[in-house]
Order: structure tokens, then C-alpha cells, then sequence
């Protein structure tokens, strides 16, 4: 049975929103507010449908062709939906969070505008079937989220987002130029469609790994692989909710589910392997995921410390899909979960801090705990599970990491693990410690930089929910990491999926 | 009923914490409150060890199986554990009565003073957590449930040491966590590889695993240290002398008595003692050398400790040393094992009770109940004299080792044990030399939680092997034995005795003793670690310069070409004075070529 109908209705609920939240007008906050949660709850309750039909075996796509040999494809698979679940959920969280975050400043209508095109590309780009229609969703969210980096305005914010769009325009290009000749090469690749890479024989094969180091580098770019990742960094001048929506399911995700798609659904995992191709996403992201840390123990402020965290968790999922065998593959999807989860729990605590206190800087975060509890809880919390401590989200992904490195027959891959998880105690346990053991403000040792009191709660309830929840789901995906419609169980459904057609 | 008590071991005490979490979050939203403050630590919060204690005294085995629990949840309560438990569960009961009584006057101080009511608040918050954490650990089979009991309790342990917050809790804490980190970088290391080569969920697979697996020898020398952190092996040892003496006096009783067994616990669970096929027997003998280095070691690093508690951990370390000795022993003689393994349990609880009890005694001394003077003497001497195999526990214990060791090619162990417990005497009268010194002045009731939990605790300590489950019987040494194990305590003693005299001819401690701080090898370490990071700085200061050199000299490269594009724009009016000659010349040239052509080719010309 096929309901086109279904993933049509999901992208349409986030685009068809964006002129009604333009038409609106700048202080109709409230109209506002209801129809970006009315969207995500919608889109919500669509993607739960379409997780179920999954289930029960049903096929959606819907299709038409734009122009001779390309053709605008909207798919449902279990990858797919997994991504668009993830966009779907933190819409929701993000968007309660955006509204309680830019209470009283200027441009909220061109915000949220933005903001929602961004988080439809995000539907886009995981609806989309084939790389055509990739590509197009692709593109939309590199020029949506542009006016969402620069939304402040300020000569910080424009030249972030002048950097920002440098190279993501770049990798735009790059991916562009693959993806034309991939078209040349094979014609339109439907996302599935393994064999037929598979079938072009052996002559091909070095034009194949030319095209997937380029295909690699376009992607490369936006999931902020080393040394593509200079951007993210200086991205984080952007608001808060932006930066956590960028780096738990938008921008950078984007490029890692893209390099997800590529892996699996164009060159599929055992051309990808027999090519060795494998071997050097294994090497790029143990790089990467060194790197990032270690750069990351520099950093005094805490975005860009969490920021450099996110270039080398994001290689945790390049990591697992590159090695080869079903756990390395449950770790990388699952983690893509995962990492979304506390990714954007420790950015809504780095926002609420800088509202509810007005700290940027690591060392006025002493004493915090007493002042904001809840959020450091969350926080704590998600710190936990970015080192991979039991029983947070995290240990899940770096359990299937192990397993994955052994099945794989690289053992070393292990050693990398640990040494990745020493240095993300060193960044994060630090910021614990300050939070809960050392005397601040809230001891009355000096003052917090500039504090609001923004509610009855230690901050506004629209500010500490969302990021409550959060933290709550990064627990319990973890803690019962068993049960079914778990990230952890989609991973293994599809890692079934891959290894045994 | 027993599955029931088997959830409740670990959830209960984090109930509790809810509870106590709870009355915070009533402080939190009413801050101006006035009038007397809620007692955070109340007999409830001292019954978190509850359903674990009901559970190891409930006879028979039971499991528990939650599918939806991580990856797999398996927690079971069978003979092996039972012991483990009964005792671990027993000191965490009585140090958390006892912490009742110690932590009195910050109780009192609460209703005034805000920041030493958190300080209490922290502590009664991570206690149970701590406790819950110890406890998941024993009951767990399946590897997660293990890890995550094992992280639970180090990393909330950490609040515990720090308590005070002075300047060298601090350092204690920082000394505990920083071990405490790399130990379970080496644990994850060594489970992830094994349970990865092996795809083992749940602890008796893991240790088929590393018996099968082609590096078995390399995973279990990376779970040896790991865990050896926690059981203080020589050279990983040094948080303890560190954190116990600055940790308030029930943490470091149940950190000496419970805690660090964790580790030992950690190597029964993953290494596979007893299994001939292994194939494991050097890293058994290395295991059997380092435990007896660190014995030694660390009675004579003890004895020049002055403050009691270092000293007591000092003597932790080298009794852990000898257990470590015989499991060792068992990985080396695997045929060894099945005796060896109840005597390890044995040695386990009854140094566990002892040197809680021990501790709890620094706090005795400290602030002594209204109790006649030799009978406080005596008792604090009981358990001294049972740790150095002289009385009660310890003396049936040793005689139970002998016996496993008897007659085997480990039979030599027992005597190096022996001569460890003469350190260990020398160490215990150190310590009680040292309380002497310290004593305080009569202060509380006999009644009051603090002296309770400490009398109970030495009638309890006193006899171990009568109470504790092990399964085997363990019998009074006959009295033809009795030289041959009082023998060191006797040379202890005596060695004890000889330096006391000298002491006192000399008015006075050796000037060498005072120089040797309690952490030894830590100092070194530090400096060592201080010296890389310096490297390290260094490095990537250069790294940065580099890195900027290189990005300013793209920019002024990038500068150049966006001025040289700019440049093009000069050349705009030229062109278009030229246009109309260009397009006559290009057009003539068009002619001219075309013309050429027909002559060349008359085809192209057009057609005809």
C-alpha cells in the first residue's frame, strides 16, 4: 500500500508554515507561538505515524520528474525517519526554547521564519530519496540558517556568518560537481539503490573513490570533519537555540546523515569496503575525534568548548558506519541520536546560564549548581554522557563502538575511544566540579556577571523545560536502552536491515 | 520476594535520595524560611543498606532479568555474592549510623548557617548514591549494570572525600579522581576488548572470553590495573594514602572497607581464575610479586605517617597487597582456586569489618564516649590486634590461608604473609600510638549513634567468619598452630616496642621519617604530569603560531587577488572604446577566413 500522501504532509507542515509566521506580524508573539507549536506537534505526530506504517512494513514515496533524468523523490526508510524523528522532537524542544530565549528582542518574526525553513530543510534532507532531491533540501538549509547565524547583527555575528557561508557554499559546490557526475556516470541514484554502483565493474572503480573522496569532501564540510570544520567554532556567536538546533540535528548532522546516505544508500556498505574507502573515513574521523578534544580543552568559554566537543562527537557517527559490520553501524546510527539528545540539553544549559546570569566564560561558572540546579543537573547530566559514563546515552554508542572496532578487526579503534573519553573528562568533569564543589556568587563570593531573575523557577519555565526534557531523554535512552522504539532499536533494526537483505 | 529485595538493593537508596532531594528543592523554593531546618540524615536515611542486608541473610539464590535495562539487565544474588554482599552492605549500615552521630555538630549548625547545611545536604545526597552504586555492583551479572555501578560509586565518592572542602580535601579529591579516571579508562579498555572479542553481555561470558580470546593475556592485564586502582596495587595505590585521612571518618571507614574491595570484586568478576586453559599464569606471577612489593612497601611508607588515618590507609594498601598475593596465586595455580576463593572472600570481609571498624575508631579516640577509659583502650585495641592475626577474625582467617596454601606450590606465600603481618602490626601500633597522641577529651553519650555503630562494629568485626555466608565451615586454629601464627604479631610488637624506645631516648621522631609525605609516588607523578602539560603548552603555542602564520598569509594572498579583480574594472573603459574596432576587426578576420576557406575547401563555401 502507498500513502505519497504522508511525506508530502510532514515537509508541507514545516514549509507552508514559513509565510504565515512572515505574514504575521512582528508583535503578534502569540499567534506566533501557536502556530510554530501547532507545526511541531504536528510534524511530530506525522513522523510517529510514519515510524508506525514503517513498522507494520508500508511504503510511502511520492515522486515527480523536475526535468529529463532528475526527478524530486520523497521517500520513507528507517534512516530517514530516524533523522526526521530527531528533527521532529527537538523542533519541538528547540522552538519552546527559541520562544522563551528571544522574549522582548528585535527581528523574532524573521527568526522564527528562518528558523522553521531551516528545520523543513532538515525534513527535506531526510524525506529526500535520491541525491537530487538531496542536494536541493541540502542547499535550502545552508542559506536558511545564514540569517540565523547572523541574527544579532553585531560585526561578530556578520563576520561568523560570512565565514559560515564561505564554506558551506564551497562544500556546496564541491558536493554539486559530484553529484553531476555521479548523474553522468550512473544517472538518477535512488537512495537504495545499491547495485548499481555495484554493477559498473571493475574499470570504474577508480573513478568511483575519486568521486566519493569528492563526494566526501562536499559532505565533509558541514558535518565539520577536520580540517573542514573551521566555521563551527566561529558560529557560535549565534543564539542560543540556534547553535544547539546546529549542532544537535541541522547543519551539522546534515552533513553526517548525508555521509550516512552516501556510505549505505549509494555506494552501500560492502562496495564502500571493498573499495577501502572504510579505512579512510576510520582514519579522517579518529582525527577528527582527537582533534576536536583536544582543541576543546584550550577553550575558556563554554560555547566554543561544547562547539569543539561537537567536532569530535559528530566523528563518533563517521566512526561507527565506518566500521565495518552491524555494531559499528548500531553505533553510528544510534549515535546520531545520541549525540543530538545531549548536544542540545548542554547548549540549553549554556543559553540558560548566559540569560538567567549573563556567563560566557568557564571560570564564572563556580557555585552555579546553587544558583540554577535544575540546569546543572541537565547539564551534568549530558556531560556524563559525552564521556560515555553508564547510564547516559553516550555508554550506549561507545559500548557498540568497541564491539563494532573488534568486528571490524581493529582493535587500536579501541584506544582511541578511551583516549577520546580521558579528554572529555578533562574538558567536561572541570565544568562539573565548578558547578557543584566550587564557591561562587550564590555563596556570596562576587557577583554573576549580570543576573536576571527571568522567572519563578531558577529561569523562565520556557527556558528550563525544554532543556529538563532533554536531559531526561539522554537518561533514558541510555538507562533503557532496551526497550522498543529506543534509538538503540531502530539502529538495530536498520543494522539488520544493512547486513542481512 | 527475593526478586523484590533484589530490585530494592540498589533502588532504595536512591529513593531515599530522592527523598532527601526533595526536601531541597522545599528549601530551594521557600530560601527565606526561618525556624529550625529539616534533619536530612534521619533513621530512614540510615536504612539505605536495608533490602541488601535482608537480602544476603535471605537464604537462597535468586535472578533478575530486565530486558529493557541498557543492554540486557541480569542481576543475581547467588553464593558467591552473598558474602560480598552481607558484608559490604553490613559496614555501609553501620558507617551511615555512625556518620549520624559524626556529622552532629554540622547537623546543629544547620539551622543557622546555609552553607554548612548544603554541605550536609551534598553529603546525604551522594552517600546513598555512593552505597547504591557499591551495592549494583555485586548484585550485577550483566556488564553494563557492572561498569555503571562501578562509575556510580567512584565518581559520587568524590563528593564524600571532599566533604570539608579545605584546601587538602581538595587535593585528595583531586588525587582520588585523577587515579580514579585512568583506572576506569583501563577498565573500559580492557571490558570493551574483551566483551567485543568474546560478544559477552554478561560477566561469566566475559571471562570465557578473555580464556578463549588469542590476547586474553592483554586484556587481563589491563583489567588487573584498572581494578587495581580501586584495590590499591603498588604504584597506582597513591590516592589512598591521600583521600582517606582528609575524607570525613565513615567515608574513609567505608571507602578502606567497601570501596576499594569494589576492585578486587572487579578482578574476581573478569578475570578467569581457575581456568587451566587460560593460559594466564605470568601475569599470576607478576600479580603475586607486585601484591607482596606493595605489602611491604607500604608498611614501611606507613610507619613514617603521622596522621592515624594515613597510616590505616597505608595499612590498607598492603593487606589489599596480600590479597592481591593470593589471587595472584590463583591465577597462576588455577587448580588452587577453588580453596583459595572462599579465603579471599574470607580475607575480603574480615579486612573490610576490621579496617572500617579501625576508622570508625579514629573518630572514637577523637571525641571518646563517657566510658571507662581501658575499656575504650581495649576495644580500639581489638580490632588492631585481629588485623595483625592475633586475635579473633584475623587469626582464623590466617589459619583458613594456610590451610588453602598448604601443600601446594604456592605454600612459600603463606610465610611471605606472615612476615607482611609483622608491617602489619608495627602498622597497627603506629596507629593506635598516633590516636593516643590525638586523643580528645570525653564528649558523647555511649548511647549516641557514633559510639553505637562503633561498639557494634567491633563485636561484628570480631567475628567475621562466624557470621559471614561463605559456605565452608572455618574452624578454630588448634592450639599446636597458635606459635606459628602469633609469631608475627609478636615480632611486630616487639620491632613496635624497639622504635617506641628509641623514640623516646631520642626525644622524638627521626628528621628522615617526617620527610616521607603520605602519596609518595604521587608527588612524582605530579611533577611529571606538570612537566608534559608544560611540553604539551608549549607544542601547541607553536601549533597556534603556525597556524595563524599560514591563515594571515592566505589572507593576504586572498587581499591581493580580490585587489587584482578590483584592478579589472580599470580596464572597463578600454573595452568599451575598443568594441566597435574589436567587432570590425574580429569580423573581418571572419571574412577573411571564410574566404580563405572556399578557396582551400570550395565545399565549405556553402552550398554548391
Amino acid at each position: 500500500m502507498s500513502e505519497a500522501w504522508l511525506p508530502v504532509v510532514a515537509l508541507a507542515a514545516s514549509l507552508l508554515v514559513v509565510p504565515v509566521i512572515f505574514a504575521l506580524p512582528e508583535r503578534a508573539w502569540r499567534a506566533r507561538a501557536v502556530v510554530n507549536l501547532g507545526a511541531a506537534l504536528f510534524k511530530l505526530l506525522m513522523v510517529m505515524l510514519m515510524v508506525y506504517g514503517l513498522y507494520q512494513g508500508r511504503d510511502y514515496n511520492f515522486s515527480f520528474t523536475v526535468v529529463q533524468g532528475a526527478s524530486f523523490l520523497l521517500q520513507v526508510d528507517a534512516m530517514g525517519l530516524m533523522f526526521a524523528g530527531l528533527s521532529a522532537l527537538l523542533w519541538l524542544a528547540t522552538t519552546v526554547y527559541a520562544i522563551g530565549y528571544l522574549e522582548d528582542s528585535p527581528n523574532r518574526k524573521r527568526f522564527f521564519g528562518f528558523f522553521t525553513l531551516c528545520i523543513a530543510s532538515t525534513v527535506g534532507i531526510a524525506l529526500a530519496g535520491n541525491l537530487f532531491t538531496f542536494l536541493l533540501f541540502y542547499e535550502m538549509l545552508t542559506l536558511s540558517t545564514y540569517p540565523l547565524v547572523a541574527h544579532r547583527g553585531h560585526p561578530e555575528a556578520l563576520r561568523a556568518g560570512t565565514i559560515y557561508l564561505r564554506y558551506t557554499l564551497a562544500g556546496g559546490l564541491v558536493l554539486l560537481l559530484g553529484v553531476v557526475a555521479m548523474h553522468v556516470l550512473v544517472g538518477d541514484v535512488s537512495f537504495g539503490q545499491r547495485e548499481m554502483l555495484a554493477d559498473l565493474g571493475p574499470d570504474a572503480r577508480p573513478m568511483l573513490t575519486v568521486l566519493f573522496v569528492v563526494l566526501l569532501a562536499g559532505l565533509g564540510v558541514k558535518a565539520a570533519l577536520v580540517p573542514l570544520h573551521g566555521w563551527l567554532p566561529r558560529a557560535m556567536v549565534a543564539p542560543a537555540p540556534v547553535s544547539a538546533l546546529l549542532h544537535a540535528v541541522a547543519v551539522v548532522k546534515a552533513g553526517a546523515f548525508g555521509i550516512v546516505r552516501l556510505i549505505y544508500d549509494i555506494y552501500g556498505i560492502g562496495l564502500s569496503h571493498e573499495l577501502g574507502l572504510l579505512s579512510l573515513l576510520t582514519g579522517i574521523a579518529v582525527v577528527t575525534i582527537l582533534y576536536g578534544s583536544v582543541r576543546a580543552l584550550s577553550q575558556q568559554e563554554l560555547k566554543p568548548r561544547l562547539a569543539y566537543s561537537t567536532v569530535s562527537q559528530v566523528s563518533y557517527i563517521i566512526l561507527g558506519i565506518s566500521l565495518f559490520g552491524p555494531y559499528g553501524t548500531i553505533a553510528g546510527l544510534s549515535h546520531l541520536l545520541h549525540q543530538g539528545l545531549m548536544k542540545v540539553t548542554l547548549f540549553y544549559c549554556a543559553g540558560n546560564y548566559a540569560e538567567e546570569l549573563g556567563i560566557h566564560r568557564i571560570d564564572d561558572l563556580n557555585g552555579a549548581g546553587r544558583r540554577m540546579p535544575l540546569t546543572s543537573v541537565a547539564f551534568t547530566v549530558a556531560a556524563l554522557g559525552m564521556i560515555g559514563m553508564p547510564p547516559v546515552a553516550g555508554f550506549i554508542t561507545k559500548w557498540y563502538l568497541g564491539m563494532g572496532a573488534l568486528q571490524a578487526g581493529m582493535p587500536w579503534v579501541i584506544a582511541v575511544l578511551v583516549v577520546s573519553s580521558l579528554l572529555n573528562s578533562a574538558y567536561f568533569l572541570p565544568i562539573v566540579h565548578r558547578l557543584w564543589f566550587r564557591q561562587g556568587p550564590a555563596h556570596g563570593q562576587g557577583r554573576w556577571p549580570e543576573e536576571r531573575n527571568l522567572g519563578r523557577f531558577e529561569t523562565s519555565a520556557w527556558l528550563l523545560l525544554p532543556t529538563a526534557a532533554t536531559a531526561m531523554f539522554s537518561l533514558m535512552t541510555g538507562l533503557l536502552a532496551g526497550i522498543a522504539f529506543s534509538p538503540l532499536d531502530l539502529a538495530i533494526f536498520m543494522a539488520n536491515g544493512e547486513y542481512r537483505p | 520476594m527475593r526478586e523484590i529485595l533484589l530490585a530494592l538493593v540498589p533502588i532504595w537508596p536512591l529513593l531515599l535520595m530522592l527523598r532527601s532531594s526533595l526536601w531541597f528543592a522545599v528549601q530551594q523554593g521557600d530560601p527565606h524560611r526561618l525556624g529550625p531546618r529539616p534533619h536530612v540524615l534521619d533513621p530512614w536515611w540510615a536504612s539505605a543498606p536495608l533490602p541488601a542486608i535482608a537480602l544476603a541473610l535471605w537464604p537462597g539464590e535468586a535472578e533478575l532479568a530486565v530486558e529493557g535495562w541498557m543492554l540486557g539487565g541480569l542481576w543475581q544474588i547467588d553464593e558467591a555474592r552473598r558474602p560480598w554482599l552481607l558484608f559490604a552492605a553490613l559496614l555501609w549500615g553501620l558507617a551511615g549510623w555512625y556518620a549520624r552521630g559524626y556529622l552532629a555538630d554540622e547537623r546543629h549548625g544547620t539551622a543557622h548557617d546555609d552553607g554548612e547545611f548544603r554541605r550536609l545536604l551534598r553529603f546525604a545526597l551522594l552517600w546513598p548514591l555512593t552505597l547504591a552504586g557499591n551495592l549494583l555492583l555485586i548484585v550485577a551479572e550483566d556488564i553494563p549494570s557492572f561498569y555503571l555501578g562501578f562509575v556510580t560509586m567512584t565518581l559520587a565518592a568524590y563528593g564524600l572525600v571532599v566533604h570539608t572542602g579545605e584546601r587538602e580535601a581538595r587535593h585528595g579529591g583531586f588525587a582520588y579522581l585523577v587515579m580514579a579516571l585512568l583506572g576506569e579508562a583501563m577498565i573500559l579498555a580492557g571490558l570493551l576488548w574483551a566483551a567485543g572479542s568474546g560478544e559477552a553481555l554478561t560477566l561469566t561470558e566475559l571471562r570465557v572470553s578473555v580464556t578463549e580470546a588469542e590476547q586474553g593475556l592483554w586484556m587481563a592485564t589491563l583489567l588487573w590495573l584498572g581494578f587495581g586502582v580501586k584495590a590499591g596495587v603498588a604504584g597506582l595505590h597513591v590516592w589512598l594514602p591521600l583521600a582517606h585521612p582528609v575524607a570525613p571518618t565513615p567515608a574513609s571507614a567505608v571507602l578502606s572497607g567497601v570501596m576499594v574491595k569494589a576492585g578486587l570484586l572487579g578482578w574476581l568478576s573478569t578475570l578467569p581464575l581457575g581456568s587451566a586453559e587460560a593460559g594466564l599464569a605470568p601475569l599470576g606471577e607478576v600479580i603475586i610479586v607486585v601484591g607482596l612489593v606493595g605489602a611491604f612497601a607500604a608498611a614501611l611508607l606507613g610507619v613514617a605517617q603521622r596522621h592515624p588515618k594515613a597510616v590505616l590507609a597505608y595499612s590498607s594498601v598492603s593487606q589489599l597487597g596480600m590479597i592481591a598475593s593470593l589471587v595472584g596465586a590463583g591465577l597462576s595455580a588455577p587448580v588452587l582456586w577453588p580453596a583459595l576463593a572462599p579465603a579471599v572472600a574470607l580475607f575480603a570481609a574480615h579486612h573490610g569489618m576490621t579496617k572500617g571498624v579501625l576508622f570508625l575508631g579514629v573518630g572514637i579516640s577523637e571525641h571518646p564516649p563517657r566510658l571507662p577509659a581501658w575499656l575504650i583502650g581495649s576495644l580500639l585495641l581489638l580490632p588492631a590486634l585481629s588485623l595483625a592475626g592475633a586475635f579473633g577474625s584475623g587469626l582464623m582467617t590466617k589459619e583458613f590461608l594456610k590451610k588453602a596454601l598448604h601443600d601446594s606450590d604456592h605454600a612459600a606465600l603463606s610465610t611471605w604473609l606472615s612476615a607482611a603481618a609483622v608491617g602489619t602490626t608495627v602498622l597497627m601500633a603506629r596507629a593506635l600510638w598516633r590516636q593516643w597522641r590525638e586523643r580528645g577529651e570525653h564528649a558523647i553519650a555511649w548511647r549516641s549513634p557514633m559510639a553505637l555503630a562503633w561498639l557494634v562494629g567491633v563485636l561484628l568485626a570480631a567475628g567475621v567468619p562466624l557470621w559471614l555466608p561463605l559456605g565452608k565451615h572455618v574452624h578454630w586454629p588448634p592450639l599446636a598452630d597458635l606459635p606459628g601464627l602469633l609469631w608475627p604479631a609478636a615480632l611486630g610488637l616487639g620491632l613496635a616496642g624497639l622504635v617506641l624506645l628509641a623514640a623516646l631516648l631520642r626525644r622524638g621522631e627521626p628528621g628522615a621519617l617526617s620527610r616521607l609525605h603520605a602519596g609518595d609516588l604521587w608527588w612524582g607523578y605530579a611533577a611529571l604530569a606538570r612537566w608534559i602539560l608544560a611540553g604539551l603548552a608549549t607544542l601547541s603555542a607553536s601549533l597556534e603560531a603556525w597556524n595563524s602564520r599560514v591563515r594571515s598569509a592566505f589572507g593576504k594572498r586572498e587581499r591581493r587577488m580580490i585587489a587584482a579583480l578590483d584592478d579589472l574594472t580599470h580596464f572597463e573603459p578600454h573595452f568599451r572604446r575598443l568594441a566597435i574596432p574589436l567587432m570590425v576587426g574580429v569580423g573581418g578576420l571572419l571574412l577573411l577566413g571564410f574566404w580563405l576557406g572556399s578557396l582551400v575547401w570550395p565545399g565549405l563555401a556553402g552550398p554548391g
